[in-house]
């Protein structure tokens, strides 16, 4: 993947447009990883006994992290400039070690960029994330994308 | 409600059973229905002296799946001026012969036929329950609503809820259940019709019985049968010019209950009792005026046993609470106060929905009981317990 | 914790209600960010989901496409606020110490009041309840983030939560459990809302995973007409209601068109509290059904206001089953349509 380059703009998508599949291979430190990032300390999350004490069958995926993968999944799409505005997730099958997720999704609506005054249009996508035992997440996100030629109104910033 | 007077009741002691009869008790009959309440009610008028073209009334269950025209068809009876069922299952019994009674009395008809046949054990089995009952939105499935999905489906389970509130408050304990068992299955081994002929049990072989529904053992709980029964009523004048002695119908009675409900009747102040037995009672001695030491014999229903022990009490063999204590006397078996479904019941001899009691408590009167209790001038028969019911004095003709 | 600022044990309703009253009620005390929005966090985190963007680590980058500056992924929103490892660590002490009350854990005599408490906070009483009735595992079911602006380097966030809803007991794959739902404000420095969630996780109770559950033939449905629509109705909800009289105020079960007493067809229904006395019980051995488990303990209770109810009878050995025993009503969702009370002892600390 290349870090240059170009944001997806507003006006080049369409509904229906597919996403390009991303595969995760789900390693046991790769769970971990996006366990500790996300100051996640469940036990069930990096502990394979405790996780089967627990009904589980082994150290599974946190939520936090499967949020990250998503929302990384549709920016590697919208490019640097696409800006995340909602997530919306349901957690079905355990993402489990030893398994792969794909990663698809797909636009389902694209808004009217008149709705926004920033030079910006909204996009809805369907996203999806499934791996051996069925789907592990099912949610739509809605992200902002430019609009071929408008004037870019800055995000705001914090303090 | 006050009782009513026996003047009201103008089929008593005018109207009489002239004719029973049944098919062998079994456990797959090989036949149809229609066949076994063909087969019975052939058998019952030809106990009478009867032909089916003399018959011009036909009477039985809701529950029943045999409609009278089919079993009129069947057996060439022509014309019928009435027909009539009775709903709420065994409860119906002594109802089909009080409907024919009063059918006979009113001069709707003559001849009426009683009967009840079925594949019970074969075919669809009450035991079962209403598991497989679809949820039709109608005020009758609706009351299954609060007991269905709770896993309450059968029966037994039904009458379980009564027996242990039964138990805790009058100390009764599950061999006083047992007693009615051993004196059923004691009169059954010596009855050749009986499913159970010549198998008796001990108290000892009830106790150690497998658990159906706490607090009642396999034990308590009556078998399924696949038979017929029928019954023939006609007036007693008529009935003088028969085969057999008229046994007259001294009273017959229905009752239902304050909140009575279908074998779920558990809003009641108390749980101890069977309310509409007493309403049936009630009927049954004001109408016949005779009164619990008038009768030397009863039929009592039997299709799991604590509520013999309720009717015992709702009958006024004894008090509230005491048939503990009767049953502890051995009074139900022969030489005791009241010797108690001599056919050997439903636990012993056959389910069928009570019929088969009728049937017994006219050969008593007869004399021709198996385990004729000597010197029977009168029999009290009850339908089914639990549910809306019926019940029956029976007397010789002196 | 005090003990004193829980209400007493004795005064409790049946756990749905129990659980029912939190909903509303905040989470706890505001969660305030450990750190500010940084760039190390922010490393950590593309790294575990190998996020190459550019916006989150090169300044110049963030701007070109539209950002202030270097911010954080969106979906990062959570971690900015998490309890982090000591905060979990003294919770699962706590957590051990509630259940050795119970019985399951002895060993804990190295944790004491002073060490080791967590927030004196709605959702940990919660979440101590239904330790306390076995829904001992958790795990996220659903999240819901809405970003109002992107978070940037140097903004530091407070969350505040609010339980939105707990629900009824209901039959999972992975056993059977209580939803609880959470919604999160998240706010910067200026007090601003940046950013707001709705969480949902399942606490429950670890049973036997997999396909018998999920292949159990359903209970027998209920017929439900237009007189009886509301107890099902009602239980879905958490509620075990009773048929009203509108015009005498006399309360009937099972539900009838019309009061048996004054004749009003006019009817409206009340909430019970869950306490009743077991009044009969049977204990179910056959014929064995493949919804059921058995020995299938089923009561006839006389509820406090005083109509009787059948409901199955839970969590007590069908041999110390004895009438007269004081329980508890509580519901439990079997499937997506059927929810029923069922009967609880009462524990014994609250039997008084």
């Amino acid at each position: 993947m290349s870090v240059t380059r170009a944001t997806r703009l507003h006006d080049d998508v369409s509904v229906g447009e597919q996403l390009p599949e991303l595969a995760v291979p789900l390693t046991r430190t790769l769970i971990v990883a996006g366990a500790i990032a996300s100051r996640d300390y469940q036990d069930v999350h990096h502990d394979p006994e405790l996780a089967r004490e627990r009904g589980s069958e082994d150290v599974f995926m946190n939520i936090l992290t499967t949020n990250g993968w998503v929302g990384r999944f549709v920016t590697d799409w919208t490019g640097p400039g696409g800006v995340v505005e909602q997530v919306s997730i349901r957690l079905g099958a355990p993402n489990y070690p030893g398994d792969t997720m794909v990663l698809s999704g797909s636009v389902t609506e694209v808004g009217d960029p008149a709705a926004r005054r920033d030079g910006r249009g909204d996009v809805t996508l369907s996203v999806r994330g499934s791996n051996s035992r069925g789907d592990h997440v099912t949610g739509t996100v809605r992200v902002a994308l430019p609009r071929r030629g408008a004037e870019l109104r800055p995000l705001p910033g914090g303090r | 409600m006050s009782s009513r007077p026996s003047s009201r009741h103008g089929f008593a002691g005018t109207t009489a059973l002239v004719g029973i009869g049944a098919t062998e008790f079994s456990k797959s009959s090989g036949r149809s229905e229609l066949r076994l309440a063909t087969e019975a009610v052939a058998a019952a008028l030809d106990d009478a002296g009867l032909q089916p073209e003399d018959v011009d009334g036909l009477v039985t269950f809701s529950a029943d799946t045999n409609p009278e025209i089919e079993l009129a068809r069947s057996l060439g009876m022509g014309e019928l001026t009435f027909f009539s069922r009775i709903h709420y299952g065994g409860g119906a019994a002594c109802a089909t012969v009080q409907q024919a009674a009063m059918a006979v009395h009113s001069g709707v008809a003559d001849v009426v036929v009683c009967y009840r046949a079925f594949n019970e054990r074969s075919g669809a089995r009450f035991g079962a329950g209403v598991q497989g009952r679809p949820p039709l939105p109608t005020a009758e499935s609706s009351q299954f609503s609060w007991y269905a999905p709770q896993g309450l489906l059968t029966p037994a389970s039904w009458v379980a809820m009564f027996a242990q509130r039964y138990l805790h408050v009058t100390g009764a304990t599950t061999e006083d259940f047992g007693r009615v068992a051993v004196a059923d299955r004691e009169h059954a081994a010596t009855n050749p019709a009986a499913w159970f002929y010549g198998q008796p049990i001990t108290l000892e072989e009830h106790q150690s019985s497998r658990w159906i529904v706490e607090p009642l053992r396999l034990l308590d709980c009556c078998q399924e049968t696949d038979g017929g029964q029928a019954l023939v009523v006609t007036g007693l004048d008529r009935a003088r010019h028969l085969r057999q002695p008229a046994v007259v119908i001294r009273a017959a009675a229905q009752g239902s209950g304050d909140q009575q409900d279908m074998m779920t009747s558990y809003y009641r102040d108390d749980l101890t009792g069977l309310p509409e037995m007493e309403v049936v009672a009630r009927q049954l001695w004001a109408t016949s005026g005779l009164g619990p030491e008038d009768v030397q014999a009863g039929i009592l229903y039997d299709h799991f046993t604590p509520f013999v022990l309720y009717q015992l009490e709702e009958l006024g063999f004894c008090g509230r609470g005491e048939a503990k204590e009767f049953v502890r006397d051995g009074h139900l078996h022969l030489g005791g106060r009241l010797p108690t479904n001599t056919h050997g019941g439903q636990l012993g001899e056959a389910y069928l929905h009570g019929m088969n009691g009728i049937a017994e408590g006219v050969r008593l009167v007869r004399g021709t009981s198996v385990n004729q209790v000597p010197g029977t001038d009168h029999v009290v028969v009850t339908a089914g317990t639990g549910v809306p019911t019926s019940g029956l004095v029976l007397g010789a003709e002196r | 914790m005090s003990a004193g600022t829980r209400p007493s044990p004795a005064a409790d309703p049946a756990l749905a209600e129990r659980l029912g009253v939190f909903e509303g009620r905040p989470a706890g005390p505001d969660l305030e960010a450990a750190d500010e929005v940084n760039q190390a966090m922010i490393r950590h985190w593309v790294e575990a989901t190998g996020d190459e963007n550019p916006v989150y680590v090169d300044t110049g980058a963030a701007r070109r496409a539209g950002f202030a500056g270097i911010v954080a992924p969106a979906t990062m929103l959570q971690a900015w606020t998490m309890r982090g490892y000591r905060r979990t660590k003294e919770i699962e002490q706590w957590r051990a110490r509630g259940r050795s009350r119970a019985g399951d854990v002895t060993d804990v005599t190295d944790i004491t009041d002073a060490a080791g408490a967590p927030d004196d906070s709605p959702l940990d009483e919660l979440f101590g309840l239904l330790d306390e009735a076995g829904f001992t595992s958790v795990v996220a079911t659903d999240c819901q983030q809405e970003y109002l602006r992107p978070l940037v380097l140097g903004d530091r966030l407070r969350a505040r939560s609010t339980i939105e809803a707990v629900s009824p007991e209901k039959r999972t794959a992975l056993g059977a459990g209580h939803f609880v739902t959470t919604l999160t404000e998240f706010s910067d420095a200026t007090g601003a809302t940046v950013a707001t969630m709705r969480f949902r996780i399942l606490r429950f109770r670890p049973g036997p995973v997999g396909a018998r559950e999920e292949q159990r033939p359903l209970r027998p449905r209920p017929a439900i007409t237009p007189d009886t629509a509301f107890f099902f109705e009602g239980a879905r909800h958490g509620q075990l209601l009773i048929q009203r009289c509108a015009s005498c105020g006399r309360l009937r079960h099972p539900p009838a068109p019309s009061c048996r007493w004054c004749r009003s067809l006019e009817w409206d229904t009340v909430a019970s509290s869950g306490r009743a006395t077991l009044y009969s019980f049977v204990v179910v051995h056959h014929p064995q059904v493949p919804a059921f488990d058995y020995p299938l303990v089923i009561g006839l209770v006389e509820l406090e206001e005083g109509t009787r109810l059948v409901a199955d009878l839970v969590g007590v050995a069908p041999d110390k089953v004895t009438i007269g025993m004081p329980v508890l009503v509580d519901m439990v969702s079997y499937d997506d349509e059927l929810t029923l009370p069922v009967l609880r002892p009462v524990p014994d600390e609250d039997a008084r």
